[in-house]
C-alpha cells in the first residue's frame, strides 16, 4: 500500500483504520450500490404507441386554437352556447325560413318515399316523378288538389300512371304547407318560395269546397278551377323562424 | 459519480459519508420542518374539505372560514412541505452526484429558517384575512421577495457544486436537478414580478397565475421528483437505469413542453383565444415525459421487485412513479377539448393538484427520506410496521382524494353544464365525493403523524444503531440481508468497514 511518490510517508494503514472507523458509524452510506451506468435499451414500440396518444390528443386541442399567435382575436366562436331567454321554449336555434319549412315538409314525404322514392323521381312505370313535374312546380293550389284528393288519368306529362290515393286524411294545414315546400324545393325543383301556413290552411278550405268532395281530382277539373295559387301573404323565404312552431323568431 | 469515483469502495464510502456528514443539518431541518407543514397542511386540508360538504362546520370563527382556510391548506402544503421537501431532496442530491461536500450548511440552515419565518407570517397572515387571493400566492406581499432570497440562499451552493464536479458522465438526475434549481426562480419571480410587483391588467394577472401554478407543478416539483426517482431507483437496485434514450426522451419533451402549459384554466375568457387551447395541448403532452420517465424507472425497477417490496425507500419511490403515470393520462384527460369545460369549475382541478402534490411528488420525497435519513443520522428507522401504515394510509388516502376529486369534478362539472337545472344540483352531485375526500384527508393525517414522530425520532438520534436497514419483508428472514451484513443483532461494530477483522 505504500506509496511510491511519498517514500517516507507511511499511512495507508491509518487511512484504513480511520475509513473502517467512519464506515462503521456510516453503515448506510457504506452498505450503498453504486450507480451503474445508462442501459441502452432500444426505445420499444409500444412505448411510442403509447405516447402517440397523447400526441394526438394535444393536436386535437390544438386544432381548436383557432389562429395561433393572433393577440386580437379574444373570444373563441360558438365558445358561448346560445340559450333563449324563455326557459321553456329552450329549442334549437332560428333558421330560415324556407329550411325550417323544408326540415318539417322532408319529415312528411316519408308518406309519399313508398311510391315516389327517396329522390322524387317514381319509378316512370307506375309512379309518376316529381323532379320537374309542370304541376309540382306550377300553380300551388293545383298541387295542393292533388295531395289532398289523389288523382285519377293522366298527370302533367300527359302519361297515365294509375289512380294516385287521397292523402288528406289527418292532414293539417301546416303539413301540406311544410311538405309542398319540400317537395317543390328539392329533388332539383327550385321554385324557391314558401307555401305557408295560411296557404295550407285556405287549401284545406277549397278541398272541402270541392262539388265532388271526396273523389280523386282529374286534369280536366284542376286546369278548370285550380289553375292558381293559394291565397296568401307570401313569406320571405330569408326570414328567421322558429323551427318548431314556425313563427317569427322576433315574436317571443 | 461512478466514473469520477475512485476504484476502493472504502475510500467511496468515507467519501460519501464526508458529504452525507456535511449536509446533516440543513437537510434534516428541511425534512424535518416539511413533515411538519405536511401535517399542518393536511389538518387545515380536512377542515376546508368539511366545510365543502357542511357549511356550517366551525362557521363561527373567521379565522377558519373556507375562504382563509383552503388557501392557508394549498400554501402550507406548496410552500411548507412541498418545497421544503424538494430543497432537501435537491441539495443532497446534487452534492452526492457531484462529489462534492456543502461547504455552506450554515447558511442554507440559517436561508431554510428564513423560508420557514416568512411562510409561517404568510400563513398567519392568510388565516387572519390578509392573503392576497391570488391562488397559491395567497401569502401577503411582504412574504415573496425574502421567500426567494432564501430560495437563493438555498440554491446556489448546489449549482457551484455542479460545475466544480470532476469532469465526466452527467447522471440523468443531474439534469433535472439542474433544471429544477433553473426553473423554480424563473416560475417564482415572473409571476410574483408581474402579479404583485407591476400593476398589469387583471385578466392578464389571473392568466399568469394559471401559468404559474402550472409551471410550479411541472418545472420544479415534477423535474425535483423525477431527479429523486432517478436516482433511488438504480441505486437501490443496483441496475443500471433501463434506456438512456427514453431519459433524453423525457427530460427535453418537458423542458420544451412544460413552459407552455397553464393557461387552459382561462379558456372562456376574453384573453387570445389561442392561448388556453396552447396551454391545453401543452398540458397533455406532459404524458410524453410522464411515460418517458415512468416506463423508463418501472423497467428499471421491475428486475428487483423483491427489493422494491421490501424497501422502504423504493417502495415509496416506485408507488411515486405509477403516480406519476396516472399523472400523464389525468393531463391527457382533463384537458381534451371536450373534458375542457367541465373541468374547468369544479372538484377535478383540485384533485388533479393533489395528485401531482401528493401521488406523485410526496411519495418520491418519502422515499427520498427514507433513504436519506439514516445516512444523515448514522441511525436506522425504528419502525418497519410504522413506514407500512405510513405507506398504506397514504396510497388509501392520496387514491381516494385522487379519483374522487377528479371523477366527482367531472360529474360536477357535467352537472353544471346543464342550465336548465338549479345550480344546488350540480352541488348535489358532489357531495359524496367531497365527504369521501375528508375521509380520505383524516387517513392521510393519521399517516402523516406518525411519520412526523417517527422523523422526528430520527432527527433526535434516537434510532437503531445498527448496520441493518430496517426492511419491510414479512419479518427479518435472514435471506433479505445480503452476506455483508451479518446476523441481524449484531449492533454497533459490524459493517464492511470491520468484516475482515473477524
Amino acid at each position: 500500500m505504500s506509496d511510491p511518490s511519498k517514500p517516507d510517508l507511511e499511512e495507508s494503514v491509518n487511512v484504513t483504520e480511520a475509513h473502517e472507523r467512519v464506515l462503521r458509524e456510516a453503515a448506510a452510506a457504506a452498505r450503498e450500490n453504486r450507480l451503474s451506468e445508462n442501459g441502452r435499451e432500444p426505445v420499444s414500440l409500444w412505448v411510442l404507441v403509447l405516447c402517440a396518444i397523447p400526441v394526438l390528443a394535444a393536436g386535437w386541442a390544438l386544432g381548436n386554437a383557432g389562429r395561433l399567435f393572433s393577440y386580437k382575436d379574444t373570444v373563441k366562436d360558438g365558445y358561448v352556447r346560445i340559450i333563449p331567454a324563455d326557459d321553456d321554449a329552450a329549442g334549437p336555434p332560428p333558421k330560415e325560413a324556407l329550411a325550417a319549412y323544408m326540415a318539417k315538409g322532408q319529415k312528411i314525404y316519408g308518406k309519399c318515399i313508398g311510391c315516389h322514392g327517396p329522390d322524387g323521381k317514381g319509378d316512370g312505370n307506375a309512379y309518376p316523378s316529381l323532379a320537374g313535374s309542370a304541376w309540382v312546380n306550377g300553380e300551388s293550389e293545383r298541387l295542393a288538389m292533388v295531395i289532398l284528393n289523389g288523382l285519377n288519368g293522366p298527370t302533367s306529362t300527359g302519361k297515365v300512371f294509375g289512380v294516385m290515393p287521397a292523402q288528406g286524411a289527418g292532414m293539417s294545414g301546416d303539413d301540406l304547407a311544410t311538405l309542398m315546400t319540400y317537395i317543390r324545393n328539392s329533388f332539383g325543383n327550385k321554385v324557391g318560395d314558401v307555401v305557408t301556413k295560411q296557404m295550407g290552411a285556405a287549401a284545406l278550405e277549397i278541398s272541402n269546397a270541392r262539388p265532388k268532395v271526396g273523389t280523386a281530382v282529374n286534369a280536366d277539373e284542376l286546369n278548370a278551377d285550380h289553375l292558381k295559387n293559394l291565397a296568401g301573404d307570401s313569406l320571405d323565404p330569408k326570414v328567421m323562424l322558429d323551427p318548431i312552431t314556425l313563427e317569427p323568431a322576433e315574436a317571443k | 459519480m461512478s466514473q469520477a469515483s475512485s476504484q476502493n469502495p472504502a475510500i467511496d464510502a468515507a467519501r460519501r459519508a464526508e458529504i452525507d456528514r456535511s449536509l446533516r443539518h440543513p437537510v434534516m431541518f428541511f425534512f424535518t420542518s416539511g413533515a411538519a407543514w405536511l401535517a399542518v397542511a393536511i389538518l387545515l386540508g380536512i377542515v376546508s374539505s368539511a366545510k365543502v360538504h357542511s357549511p356550517g362546520f366551525l362557521d363561527g370563527c373567521s379565522w377558519l372560514t373556507y375562504g382563509r382556510v383552503q388557501p392557508a391548506h394549498m400554501n402550507a402544503l406548496i410552500y411548507g412541505w412541498g418545497c421544503q421537501a424538494a430543497f432537501g431532496m435537491l441539495i443532497w442530491l446534487m452534492a452526492r452526484l457531484s462529489r462534492q461536500e456543502c461547504r455552506a450548511a450554515g447558511i442554507i440552515l440559517t436561508a431554510g429558517h428564513v423560508w420557514n419565518l416568512a411562510i409561517g407570517l404568510g400563513t398567519i397572515g392568510i388565516l387572519a384575512g390578509k392573503g392576497t387571493g391570488v391562488p397559491w400566492m395567497e401569502f401577503p406581499v411582504f412574504a415573496w421577495v425574502p421567500m426567494l432570497l432564501a430560495y437563493a440562499a438555498i440554491a446556489v451552493w448546489s449549482m457551484v457544486q455542479f460545475k466544480v464536479r470532476p469532469a465526466g458522465h452527467v447522471f440523468v438526475s443531474q439534469w433535472y436537478v439542474l433544471g429544477a434549481l433553473i426553473w423554480f426562480p424563473w416560475v417564482f419571480a415572473t409571476a410574483h414580478l408581474l402579479i404583485h410587483g407591476f400593476s398589469g391588467s387583471p385578466l392578464m394577472a389571473n392568466a399568469i397565475n394559471a401559468w404559474f401554478r402550472s409551471g410550479l407543478l411541472f418545472l420544479f416539483f415534477t423535474p425535483a421528483a423525477i431527479a429523486a426517482a432517478y436516482y433511488l431507483v438504480p441505486k437501490i437496485t443496483g441496475r443500471p437505469v433501463y434506456s438512456y434514450t427514453l431519459s433524453l426522451l423525457g427530460f427535453w419533451s418537458l423542458a420544451v413542453v412544460a413552459p407552455w402549459a397553464g393557461m387552459q384554466k382561462l379558456a372562456g375568457a376574453p384573453i387570445p383565444a389561442f392561448l388556453p387551447y396552447l396551454g391545453a395541448a401543452a398540458t397533455i403532452f406532459i404524458a410524453v415525459p410522464a411515460i418517458a420517465a415512468s416506463v423508463n424507472l418501472l423497467k428499471t425497477a421491475a428486475g428487483a421487485w423483491e427489493t422494491v417490496v421490501n424497501s422502504p425507500s423504493l417502495r415509496f419511490t416506485v408507488a411515486g412513479v405509477v403516480g406519476l403515470l396516472v399523472l400523464g393520462l389525468a393531463c391527457t384527460l382533463l384537458n381534451v377539448p371536450s373534458f375542457l369545460p367541465l373541468s374547468q369549475f369544479s372538484l377535478s382541478g383540485y384533485g388533479f393538484d393533489i395528485l401531482a402534490l401528493y401521488g406523485f411528488f410526496s411519495f418520491v420525497a418519502f422515499g427520498m427520506i427514507y433513504f436519506v435519513v439514516p445516512r444523515l443520522t448514522r441511525r436506522e428507522w425504528l419502525f418497519g410496521g410504522l413506514i407500512k401504515l405510513h405507506f398504506f394510509l397514504s396510497i388509501y388516502g392520496v387514491v381516494t382524494v385522487a379519483l374522487v376529486a377528479l371523477f366527482g369534478g367531472l360529474m360536477q362539472g357535467g352537472a353544471q353544464e346543464d342550465y336548465k337545472q338549479p345550480w344546488e344540483n350540480a352541488m348535489t352531485y358532489a357531495y359524496p365525493y367531497a365527504v369521501a375526500a375528508t375521509i380520505a384527508w383524516c387517513f392521510l393525517l393519521v399517516s402523516n403523524l406518525f411519520f412526523f414522530l417517527h422523523l422526528g425520532l430520527m432527527w433526535l438520534r434516537l434510532g437503531r444503531r445498527s448496520s441493518h436497514p430496517t426492511l419491510l419483508g414479512d419479518g427479518h428472514h435472514g435471506d433479505l440481508h445480503d452476506g455483508t451484513h451479518g446476523p441481524e443483532g449484531d449492533i454497533d461494530n459490524a459493517g464492511p468497514g470491520s468484516a475482515h477483522a473477524h
